[in-house]
């Protein structure tokens, strides 16, 4: 799932640059921009935003989408079969207190009940465990980021 | 606290000043007159002044003052929160004692409670200072059957109650600065930690430590907070007893709980909105580490701080430090 924060990143590559239609599509969610009557109209699900200061579009270079597209959509696939997902919104910490080390690295080995990071919500501290055993692959949040509920956090290859 | 002291201490406040017989205690607790004899004694050791008369029985003289697992269940009426009191003189932290006692399996509604903690907490390990027997320091085991999602919720549940108590019984005005500190007459004369311990759909426990500033003289404080914090004695001119505050909060925090589970968050937001911190005024603040500007306009209904942002757009903030 994409973050707003990776749509206005997204919006602003797609005004820099030649493309005039950007669509993305991931797990029944569906992320289409266009570039339209000297407007961005962008639609994800029911919402609609609208973005000032457009460039002139011309119709070219396919590339950038895919350089923008493929990694979450891919590495999916690829690596860790189990991603630990956040049960609240609010603050993601990967260490108990910014003196103390990271609960996990990229390579750690985790058991169900390793705690991996904190999410705050309202100066409620709420460690997050692994829930499942493996080894971390990807971490995909960084420290003092906006987390969303369900959004993943982890990904994990199991054994 | 055995079921039996329960009973008797129920029974003798019951009663007050007036005499009771060995026999009707014997008889109501379903002990030998023997065994009443020796659970006088404990309360004796307790601090309690016991007048034993043949023929007539016992009475409670005077009370004490300390509190003690005895003296915060004398007259408690609640339910279910505070029958298990733990109380110790000292403790490095309630906090840390209460998450354990909660590992350990202690049952929904557990306080613990010290006369002075040495390394009292607030969140992300700060200091929270308590090394002294002038505040009220306890935490509590609750096990509420809600998602991850709405435990934030509870932290705003226990600033209303504890706003209430300072209205109804200092008669000042409290405020609360969202979503953990009260205030009177802009400083701080109590915190709230939450922590919870759960997975992705279940709360297993949540611990609410409170923090009360009571019978503190200014010059109490340390040099750092001396500027920010106050305490019920400074701003009311007066002593307050520990054990009465004790019970009136955790008679009134049990009552704001099960009004949650019946009307839900909605009802509480108006009563936060009444007490709110700065609601109208303008802020700053980080969060997603980014510095922003704003009005505090109140709460969501889901407990979450709106904030009108330079853009003229309510933003609801779950997660930000904000420069009061």
């Amino acid at each position: 799932m994409l973050k707003i924060e990776d749509i206005q990143t997204l919006i602003k590559e797609i005004d820099n640059s030649s493309i005039d239609e950007f669509t993305y599509e991931t797990d029944g969610s569906k992320l289409k921009l266009k570039k339209q009557m000297n407007k961005n109209v962008i639609s994800e699900e029911v919402t609609s935003v609208k973005q000032p200061e457009p460039t002139v579009a011309t119709k070219k270079a396919e590339t950038l989408v895919e350089d923008v597209a493929q990694p979450t959509a891919v590495d999916t696939k690829v690596i860790g079969d189990y991603e630990i997902k956040s049960p609240m919104v609010g603050t993601f910490y990967n260490s108990s207190s910014p003196d103390k080390d990271a609960y996990v690295s990229v390579g750690d080995k985790v058991n169900a009940d390793t705690v991996v990071c904190i999410v705050e919500a309202m100066k409620l501290f709420n460690e997050i465990e692994a829930d499942a055993e493996g080894e971390i692959v990807e971490i995909l949040v960084n420290n003092g980021e906006l987390v969303e509920y369900g959004q993943p956090l982890f990904r994990v290859k199991t054994k | 606290m055995s079921s039996t002291r329960e009973k008797l201490i129920d029974l003798l406040s019951t009663h007050e000043t007036d005499f009771i017989s060995g026999q009707l205690i014997s008889d109501q607790l379903n002990i030998s007159r023997t065994a009443v004899w020796k659970q006088m004694k404990n309360l004796e050791k307790d601090g309690y002044a016991i007048e034993a008369v043949p023929n007539k029985g016992y009475r409670i003289i005077t009370q004490p003052t300390k509190i003690s697992e005895n003296t915060v269940h004398w007259g408690l009426k609640t339910e279910w929160l505070g029958k298990d009191i733990v109380h110790y003189t000292t403790l490095p932290s309630t906090q840390t004692k209460a998450n354990q006692l909660a590992q350990e399996g202690c049952s929904h509604g557990t306080v613990v409670i010290a006369d002075k903690q040495e390394t009292g907490r607030g969140r992300m390990n700060r200091k929270w200072y308590s090394n002294n027997d002038a505040g009220i320091w306890l935490s509590i085991v609750l096990r509420p059957k809600v998602v991850p999602n709405q435990a934030p919720q509870f932290t705003l549940l226990v600033a209303i109650a504890i706003a209430e108590l300072i209205e109804e019984e200092l008669e000042l005005t409290p405020s609360l600065k969202w979503p953990n500190d009260v205030l009177i007459n802009h400083k701080k004369v109590a915190g709230i930690l939450t922590e919870m311990q759960g997975e992705q759909d279940q709360i297993n426990y949540m611990v609410v430590g409170i923090g009360l500033n009571v019978n503190h003289q200014q010059d109490m404080f340390e040099s750092e907070i001396q500027q920010l914090a106050s305490s019920f004695k400074i701003e009311a001119g007066k002593t307050f007893s520990k054990i009465e505050l004790i019970q009136s909060l955790l008679q009134r925090l049990e009552q704001a709980y099960q009004d949650y589970f019946i009307n839900g968050f909605s009802s509480v937001k108006n009563k936060w909105e009444r007490y709110g911190y700065l609601i109208n005024q303008e802020v700053t603040y980080t969060n997603a580490n980014q510095k922003k500007q704003g009005i505090i306009k109140g709460i969501q209904s889901d407990g979450a701080l709106l904030i009108e942002t330079k853009m003229k757009q309510i933003e609801p903030i779950y997660s930000a430090e904000i420069n009061w």
